[in-house]
């Protein structure tokens, strides 16, 4: 479904990918995970088409999707839910979802697509007038999640989605997400607790600076020694 | 005096929404506002006195004219800038409007010309308070405007999509919205309030290729004191700033008057940074 092919980023002088690849097939949740700076946010930024590749293609259902502008690859069905939730705090939790259907495809199914996300994060219908800005962090989430969703993506980005959220919380999200996936939507989502990442995921790749290092499925990378030296403490 | 300033604050208030428009969508100054508002004087004496069209019709017709005007400006010159630094899109837009003035000096010199119609000196009785027609006219067609621009900005589509830019670009191209047709019609709806204000202003005050300086500065100041955000804030600037003014007349010379919203402006931005939001804010929540 998704096709990243040898891409390197590069933000000025300073070059954040060397050479990266993945791919994500159909109903897969994928995860990436790697310590701070390590690239992920940043390869996550370049399938939606925030920050142009130095070389490499990205192919998303056989089409190339490098050089296209953001707005297009929403179009094309990838939503991404960047990292700190990005919402519009000055608008209303209403607001916010419905921009989340901005794309034409999305619009004509506003309701439905509504009415899904509500019965997922109930808590978001409650708080239906309020101010995105006035939302608790784990209410933050759910909503740039929801908002992602009204996309009605294929393909779902997810940028660290349980990053600040306590520990109860994050398990919430995390199974919701879950959830989302069985109902035929495909993930991608960074995680930086190891542990999670792995028993989640269908497959795991590994970034450390800037680079691919290891990839597989959870339990191959659980029994991997240097998984284990490095990322479980083990 | 009270009554005629508060009816020229709805024309500063039209003025400086545009202003403010394209700031937060775009954060760039836009210099050439004041070439607007001048372009739009023109084009509206050409209008009324040469063609002897409708004065109250024209800036409403030639408002969608401007519009297109700037979302030309804005694909095409200042879309180059976006991201640069400051100080390229100011002296870019400076120079656009350095152009549009020597056009002008070109195409009809550097005379003063004026409006007069039938409604000039006009005027009626309400209380003992005498008020002239074509103030009000002026003062209910821009404020006209800035209703029907709330009202899109709340409800369409593309009016949540421009403020949702304006507070998260980023984020606004992850949800799907094209930010650069976001921006081009944030700058043609700028552009077009800059147009009605200009050529509403003709109805009132003579002009030359200089006209909308002193505006300029009169938009900053009200929107450093309103804040960049709210509709409300701008109007409230805007009577602030009016009302200065016609109290000024009275302990200064006339022609003193421009330097009001300079000084103004100055000490705003010594006493409260933040506006007259901050102060709203302190006094909510000592
Ligand atoms: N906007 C930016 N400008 C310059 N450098 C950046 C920018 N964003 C990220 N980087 C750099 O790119 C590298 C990768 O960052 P990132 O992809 O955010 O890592 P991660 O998400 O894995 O923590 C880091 O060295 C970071 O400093
Ligand atoms: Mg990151």
């Amino acid at each position: 479904m998704l096709d990243v092919k040898n891409i390197h980023v590069s933000y000025g002088d300073a070059q954040a990918l060397w050479d990266v690849s993945l791919a994500v097939s159909r109903d897969e949740i994928i995860t990436l995970v790697g310590s701070n700076g390590s690239g992920k946010s940043t390869t996550l930024k370049a399938i939606s088409g925030l920050v142009p590749l130095s070389s490499g293609e990205i192919r998303f259902e056989k089409t190339r999707i490098d050089r296209l502008h953001a707005y297009r690859i929403v179009e094309m069905g990838i939503a991404h839910v960047p990292e700190g939730r990005r919402l519009w705090p000055g608008l209303s939790v209403r607001e916010n979802l419905e921009l989340g259907a901005y794309i034409r495809t999305a619009r004509n199914v506003k309701k439905e697509t509504m009415e899904w996300v509500f019965k997922l994060f109930p808590r978001l219908e409650e708080r239906i007038s309020q101010l995105a800005g006035t939302l608790s962090g784990g209410e933050q989430q759910m909503l740039a999640i929801g908002r992602g969703l009204l996309s009605k993506p294929k393909l779902l980005i997810l940028d660290e989605p349980s990053l600040g959220l306590a520990p109860l919380l994050v398990d919430e999200v995390l199974e919701t997400i879950q959830k989302i996936n069985r109902q035929g939507v495909t993930i991608l989502l960074i995680e930086q607790n190891v542990t999670r990442a792995l028993s989640l995921s269908t497959r795991c790749y590994v970034l450390e600076l800037g680079r691919i290092v290891l990839s597989g499925t959870g339990q191959d990378l659980l029994a991997d020694e240097r998984v284990k030296a490095a990322y479980l403490g083990l | 005096m009270i009554v005629s300033a508060i009816l020229l604050a709805g024309l500063y208030a039209t003025m400086s929404y545009g202003l403010a428009l394209i700031y937060g969508v775009m954060k760039i100054v836009n210099l050439a506002h004041a070439g607007v508002m001048m372009w739009a004087a023109y084009v509206a004496f050409i209008l009324i006195v040469h063609l002897g069209a409708n004065p109250f019709l024209v800036p409403i017709l030639i408002a969608p004219v401007f519009f297109v005007f700037g979302v030309l400006l804005q694909r095409y010159v200042v879309q180059r800038v976006m991201g640069a630094p400051p100080i390229s899109s100011l002296l870019l837009l400076f120079g656009v409007w350095l152009i549009m003035q020597n056009i002008s000096y070109l195409v009809f010199s550097g005379d003063t010309k004026a409006v007069t119609t039938k409604y000039t000196l006009m005027t009626f009785q309400i209380s003992g308070i005498s008020i002239s027609i074509n103030r009000l006219v002026v003062f209910i067609v821009g404020v006209l405007a800035l209703v029907v621009l709330r009202q899109f900005l709340g409800h369409t589509y593309m009016g949540k999509a421009i403020r949702a830019t304006a507070q998260d670009k980023e984020a606004s191209k992850l949800a799907g919205i094209n930010t650069e047709r976001v921006m081009e019609t944030a700058f043609g709806i700028g552009t077009a309030l800059a147009s009605l204000a200009g050529s509403l202003m003709a109805l009132i005050f003579a002009f030359d290729p200089d006209f909308g300086r002193s505006h300029l500065l009169k938009g900053f100041c009200i929107v450093v004191l309103g804040g960049l955000e709210s509709m409300i804030g701008v109007a409230l600037g805007a009577l602030v700033l009016a009302l200065a003014e016609a109290l000024s007349v009275l302990w200064l010379m006339p022609a003193l008057q421009d330097f009001v919203s300079f000084a103004l402006l100055v000490i705003v931005l010594i006493v409260m940074p933040g506006g007259m939001k901050e102060l709203v804010d302190r006094l909510i929540r000592p």
